[in-house]
């Protein structure tokens, strides 16, 4: 067995969720330069939701269905209620942190709450954990291939949409300068809460795809996710999408390579040395723009 | 009224809320046992669990007359979220009311390890039910003298590495142990390192070590792989054994997979489906044959009819879950160890009750079938305590299977 | 009044302390224990306070300092290594060490990169005591540390239990609290508000905001490590899961719902969230729900938390330093104003030779020379985006030139930080007025002063004479300039309230309080009202007899008129005249690009 080549392969899947996460992030930042810390509680809600419908004997359809729409629904929440009156307050980044940090905190401790706080199975939907492909010898699950597939997919798509579309460059505009893009009779407000469902509905998609690979949900799930997608958004580059699929995929193979040669004690806090570095060395990670301002 | 009024009231009331006066009353009522567990909030399968089994225990004794011609009662039941700072705020408040003759341990290690300090300078008998780190009871080693009033009926993990490892070292030379890194994993993997070498010398024992609710252990099994493991031992939770015998089959590694009692829950058997076929686990003894035992089955009645097929004893009534054993039946136990300590030194005095404990010799138990302590051994669960259980499957179900003893 | 609100707190203070210390021989041990948990807590409270209520840094990664004050005293007191008093003074210590070394990549970075930053550092602690079994026990936990639960804990030798130990540990907080009362109302409290407020205008006042944020972390990790290590010493074991996020949350949440910047509001949310889930036991099953609420409505609905209900404003001068003053001027009478002590030839020229400023393919300054005469008045003119705010950045220090040389006096500053620049004695104003909005006007006066302190942060820390005396002889020149700018009226009031008008003048107070060389005002009297634009001639007139050189920059004609002595005219980044007013009137490339029509008679 291709020790190394395994590693990196499931360093690409995993890297892969993180550049979802991260992209996710990226679009509540372009329109309103702020972070949902409690991402992960939307991720954990899909699919602790999800695993308790299809449990229950809903059909797939109707239960990924159910995902999106309440995900949809909470990133309009998590906008209206957290972020635009921590903005209009003014007062720096202090206020939209924590109202969404808490936020999310809120959700967590509801779901332990009404879902008990047991590990809960998650349903093979995508392929099963036998079916694999051979690469250069190395067996190469379809489940983490799938993943990749998806992934690429879905960041390439918003990046041609934003390029191409009308509606993208009007989120390009907005992100330059919100009261010019106002002003010039661009829906402003309609943009920001759709980046915001729009980045919830990345959330709760890396969640299914994250609890594919796990098998299990449990309240706590989402959170690491999510600061390991921060991370990865700081290593590529806040606000970039190509920075988003690099820094995932770079984190990834760089905490598998870690965990393989060195230690597996290190594969966790790796990924945090690497953040505070990073933000310390080239704060605006790979491909960012000058986003951070000196202080 | 203006506002330094109201802060100066404040700080009154402030004061006096902190203030209790307490009630000192010597009296020979009831004999009170007090105990504080997480019994509410993500880890209350631990805490609930020991309620309930102290409970039933309880209950019984209270039907037989109760202890010294006086009625027990369960004075203090304090939740404390298994957050180790909780428990000493709890536990002073149990050590506090000098009312309490006894007290039942918090459940896993991490609240026990933080409160066992002060109950040991406090002298009352106090008995574990789930914590398995064996430095509780030994805190300077098994060879060394034990905390004089502390005592445990709980599966240590030394009972569980011993018997892996000496499962493992009879059928294969090179051992790849995976175990979450908290004190139950390392220690767990540190012994069974330990109990494999003392068997076969010049076995390979190689340790990987994973985050709880981490989502890929590819590295950890890639590395087992280079060192060429020709089993898996696996020390952890449910939960995240789902994780592992996925990775297992993603990656092809079709090595045995063994574990310790976390193993094998609801979780890891309903995660990965027909894919926990074969796996193997240590558990206690205690619902593993049948038919059950009269004294086991007496109490599995008393427990249906107090709390149903609640979620610590399954919806299959004839077959309780396994996990009932640790969770339930310790605090079960431990009670019975306690009272009958205090039945036999015919007084609630900390040091004679202790000695009386100490005196216990076959005393018929769930968690453990026999219960012995000694001045030198305050744990009264051994390796014999346990089984060795397989996942079969029948019908379309699987179940566990004592295949060794 | 505002004498009497510090004085009522000391005393309410004062008398709960005297409670506890009479109290801790005959209470139970489990209540001696919750206060003794109480006032940890309440230390930790104050730590984030220092931090995040009046420096604005935010901190989610806070139970890594206090876990360090616990391990650094635990490692070092077990198995009577080494006391257990020096214990705790080094894990207080190890806690100020790694906040500062915390700073310095945190100094670099703003708002969520530094939440995200401070967030890893508490996980790559939680992560680092979990891996260094030999060092910290690791997932096993540090036990047998010298504590109360343990019943062996003696310091300097004398044995302590549950109700010496709350005694210590209740004298120790309240000492603490009063030390920080004194930061907060001291110019390091005041700085780091401003810092928070606005770092460049800080900076152009003299205050350092790298160092000012230095201090604030260097002051949170000791507050915290000193938590840390009591907390140590008071349960004898120490356990990883006690250091990890939930405890940044809670300490968050405490802190923000006691209200950032207010010391008793700390206390009382500390009291309340160390008590209530104690004696609410069904609290704990609600606790994160709660919390989550808590967070996130608290900031958006009562940013100012349980202070902002309950308690007035904190305010940022020390009752002390009032007295002070108040009693040398009720003797002295007016204060003398200073400039006029200053001999002419003192005064300080500046000199900008060819600079440039290019911004990517833009050139906003041209090749610029020109000469501030000193000790007189010169006007800078130009149609909106000539470049006139540029080349005061450039002069101040904010911006670095691309080629070319500023000099003031002798001095070659050009390269130099706007900081430095400032301390120096080259003071500049903006076109905005960039107060701190919540501070009153003498607090903000008081800012301008941040370049002639002569006292230490230590003085300043612990309320010594040195620092009461420079207080208030600062406080006495304040009061002179309040009058000069007719600003007495309001002296007490939060800028925030006042009419635009009086705010500008408060910022110009705020630069004469520095006593600078130089004043480089930009547009100071746009959005004046007629008699505030002549109360402002007057003011500039006074600075001129006393010595001060002054680069005056507006679109008022009459106003500047007046005033100054020769002025330059900017097009485009680049000097089209120079010279005496009355020339630049009929000048035609002044006429061309400037004057044309009727716009700029009152503008």
């Amino acid at each position: 067995m291709n020790f190394f080549l395994t590693l990196v392969l499931t360093g690409v899947s995993v890297g892969s969720v993180y550049a979802l996460i991260a992209t996710g992030l990226n679009l509540s930042f372009w329109t309103t330069r702020t972070l949902n810390f409690g991402q992960g509680s939307i991720m954990m809600l899909c699919s602790f939701g999800f695993a308790f419908m299809v449990t229950n004997r809903v059909s797939l359809p109707v239960a990924i269905g159910v995902c999106f729409v309440v995900s949809a629904l909470i990133g309009v929440v998590v906008e209206r209620l957290t972020v635009r009156p921590a903005l209009k307050r003014g007062g720096g980044s202090m206020g939209w942190v924590v109202s969404t940090l808490g936020l999310g905190i809120l959700i967590q401790g509801l779901a332990a709450k009404f879902f008990g706080s047991q590990a809960v199975a998650f349903p093979e939907i995508l392929f099963s954990v036998r079916d694999s492909v051979r690469i250069a010898g190395v067996a190469f699950s379809l489940q983490y291939a799938v993943v990749i597939a998806i992934t690429l997919t879905v960041i390439l798509s918003l990046e041609l949409f934003l390029r191409h579309s009308r509606l993208g460059h009007a989120v390009r505009a907005v992100s330059e300068d919100a009261e010019f893009a106002r002003v010039q009779g661009i829906p402003v407000d309609l943009i920001v809460v759709s980046s915001f469902v729009a980045s919830s509905l990345l959330a709760a998609l890396a969640g299914l795809l994250a609890a594919q690979i796990g098998g299990t949900v449990d309240s706590s799930f989402g959170f690491d996710l999510v600061l390991l997608g921060f991370v990865a958004g700081v290593l590529g580059g806040m606000g970039s999408s190509a920075g988003a699929l690099f820094g995932g995929i770079a984190l990834g193979i760089i905490t598998k390579l870690v965990g393989g040669y060195i230690s597996t004690a290190a594969e966790h806090g790796i990924a945090f040395a690497l953040l505070m570095l990073i933000l310390a060395l080239l704060p605006n990670g790979f491909f960012g723009r000058n986003e951070v301002r000196r202080a | 009224m203006d506002r330094i009024t109201y802060l100066a009231s404040a700080a009154v009331v402030g004061m006096l809320a902190v203030w209790n006066p307490a009630a000192f009353a010597q009296s020979a009522g009831p004999v009170k046992l007090g105990l504080s567990a997480a019994l509410t909030g993500p880890f209350n399968e631990f805490g609930e669990g020991i309620k309930r089994g102290a409970e039933i225990a309880i209950e019984e004794w209270n039907a037989a007359g109760g202890v010294l011609g006086r009625k027990v009662e369960l004075a203090e039941v304090l939740d404390d979220q298994l957050i180790p700072d909780r428990a000493v705020q709890n536990m002073r408040r149990i050590l506090d009311n000098q009312d309490i003759v006894a007290i039942v341990a918090p459940g896993p290690s991490g609240p026990t390890l933080a409160v066992v300090g002060m109950v040991v300078a406090d002298g009352r008998p106090f008995c574990n039910s789930q914590a398995q780190t064996p430095t509780i009871v030994h805190p300077d080693g098994p060879d060394k003298p034990p905390h004089p009033n502390v005592f445990s009926v709980a599966m240590s993990i030394s009972s569980e590495a011993e018997k892996l490892g000496t499962a493992v070292s009879a059928k294969y030379n090179n051992i790849g142990i995976i175990s979450e890194s908290t004190s139950y994993g390392k220690l767990g993997a540190e012994l069974i390192r330990k109990s494999v070498l003392g068997i076969k010398p010049n076995a390979t024992v190689t340790a990987e070590t994973y985050n709880q609710r981490a989502q890929d252990m590819t590295a950890q099994l890639v590395r087992l792989q280079r060192a060429g493991a020709e089993v898996i031992v696996f020390v952890g939770l449910g939960a995240d054994a789902t994780v592992l015998r996925k990775t297992m089959t993603r990656l092809e590694i079709a090595l045995p997979l063994y574990g310790s009692s976390g193993l094998v829950n609801v979780a890891f058997m309903e995660g990965v489906g027909d894919l926990a076929v074969g796996v193997r686990a240590t558990n206690a003894t205690t619902f593993g044959q049948k038919p059950f035992p009269a004294k086991t089955q007496a109490f599995l009645d008393r427990y249906r009819a107090k709390f149903g097929n609640d979620r610590w004893y399954g919806a299959d009534t004839e077959n309780p879950l396994i996990s009932m054993a640790p969770l339930v039946t310790g605090a079960y136990d431990c009670v019975n160890v306690l009272l009958s300590g205090i039945k036999r030194a015919g007084s609630t005095e900390p040091k004679a009750v202790v000695r009386a404990i100490e005196d216990t010799k076959d005393m018929p138990g769930l968690l453990v079938p026999s219960i012995a302590f000694s001045p030198k051994n305050h744990s009264a669960f051994s390796p014999s305590d346990l089984a060795i259980y397989e996942v079969k499957k029948r019908g379309d179900k699987l179940a566990l299977d004592v295949i060794e003893k | 009044m505002k004498i009497r609100q510090d004085s009522i707190a000391t005393a309410v203070g004062l008398l709960a302390v005297a409670t506890v210390f009479a109290a801790a021989g005959w209470l139970r041990p489990g209540t001696v224990q919750l206060v003794t948990f109480v006032l940890i807590a309440i230390v930790l409270a104050q730590s984030i306070n220092v931090l995040t209520g009046l420096a604005g840094e935010i901190s989610l990664g806070h139970a890594g300092l206090f876990g360090i004050g616990a391990y650094v005293s635990g490692i070092l007191a077990r198995g009577g290594a080494l006391d257990p008093l020096l214990a705790i003074i080094l894990g207080a210590v190890g806690g100020g060490a790694i906040g500062l070394m915390l700073s310095y990549p945190a100094g670099r970075v703003r708002e969520v990169y530094l939440a995200m930053m401070t967030l890893g550092f508490g996980m790559v602690f939680y992560e680092v005591i979990r891996e260094w079994q030999d060092m910290t026990g690791g997932v096993m936990g540090l036990s047998n540390v010298p504590s109360v639960v343990l019943k062996n804990l003696s310091l300097l030798g004398v044995r302590i239990d549950g109700g010496d130990y709350l005694r210590f540990v209740v004298v120790i907080a309240a000492a603490l609290l009063l030390i920080l009362r004194n930061v907060s109302q001291s110019k390091l409290g005041r700085s780091m508000v401003a810092v928070q407020a606005n770092a460049v205008a800080a900076a152009s006042m003299g205050i350092s905001p790298a160092g000012t944020k230095r201090l604030a972390y260097g002051i949170s990790g000791v507050v915290a490590g000193l938590a840390g290590a009591l907390y140590a010493h008071l349960v004898g074991y120490l356990g990883p899961d006690s250091f990890g996020l939930p405890r940044s949350i809670e300490v968050l949440v405490i802190s923000i719902v006691g209200g950032l910047g207010s010391i008793t509001g700390q206390v009382l949310s500390a009291i309340a969230f160390t008590v209530l889930p104690e004696r609410l036991q069904a609290f704990a099953e609600y606790q994160f729900i709660v919390y989550g609420l808590i967070l996130a409505c608290t900031l958006v609905l009562m940013p100012k938390g349980i202070a902002g209900l309950l308690l007035p404003a904190p305010r940022f001068i020390r009752s002390g330093s009032k007295r002070r003053a108040d009693i040398a001027t009720k003797g002295a009478g007016e204060a003398a104003p200073w400039f006029l002590e200053r001999p002419a030839s003192s005064s300080v020229a500046v000199r900008v030779d060819n600079v440039t400023v290019r911004f990517g393919g833009l050139v906003a300054v041209d090749n610029v020379s020109l000469q501030i005469m000193p000790g007189r008045i010169t006007g800078l003119i130009g149609p909106n985006g000539s470049g006139k705010s540029t080349l005061v950045n450039v002069i101040s220090g904010v911006y670095r030139c691309t080629s070319g040389a500023v000099h003031f006096g002798p001095r070659l500053i050009s390269g130099l930080s706007d900081v430095n620049i400032a301390r120096l004695g080259l003071i500049r104003t903006f076109q905005d007025p960039r107060l701190v909005p919540s501070f009153t006007v003498r607090e903000n006066l008081l800012l301008g002063r941040s370049r002639l302190w002569k006292h230490s942060a230590i003085a300043a820390m612990l309320g010594l004479p040195a620092a009461t005396d420079d207080e208030g002889a600062a406080l006495r020149a304040a009061e002179a300039v309040l009058q000069q700018t007719g600003l007495t009226d309001v002296a007490d009031r939060p800028v925030e309230t006042l009419p635009y008008g009086s705010m500008r003048l408060a910022e110009l107070g705020r630069a004469i309080m520095a006593c600078p060389d130089v004043l480089l005002l930009d547009e100071p009297a746009a959005g004046l009202s007629e008699p505030e634009v002549a109360r402002l001639s007057e003011i500039l007139r006074w600075l001129k007899t006393g010595g001060v050189t002054v680069l005056l920059i507006d679109h008022h004609m009459d106003f500047i008129a007046g005033l100054v002595d020769e002025v330059f005219v900017l097009d485009s980044g680049r000097i089209i005249f120079s010279g005496e007013i009355e020339q630049m009137r009929k000048d035609p490339d002044v006429v061309a690009a400037y004057l044309g029509s009727e716009e700029l008679e009152h503008a």
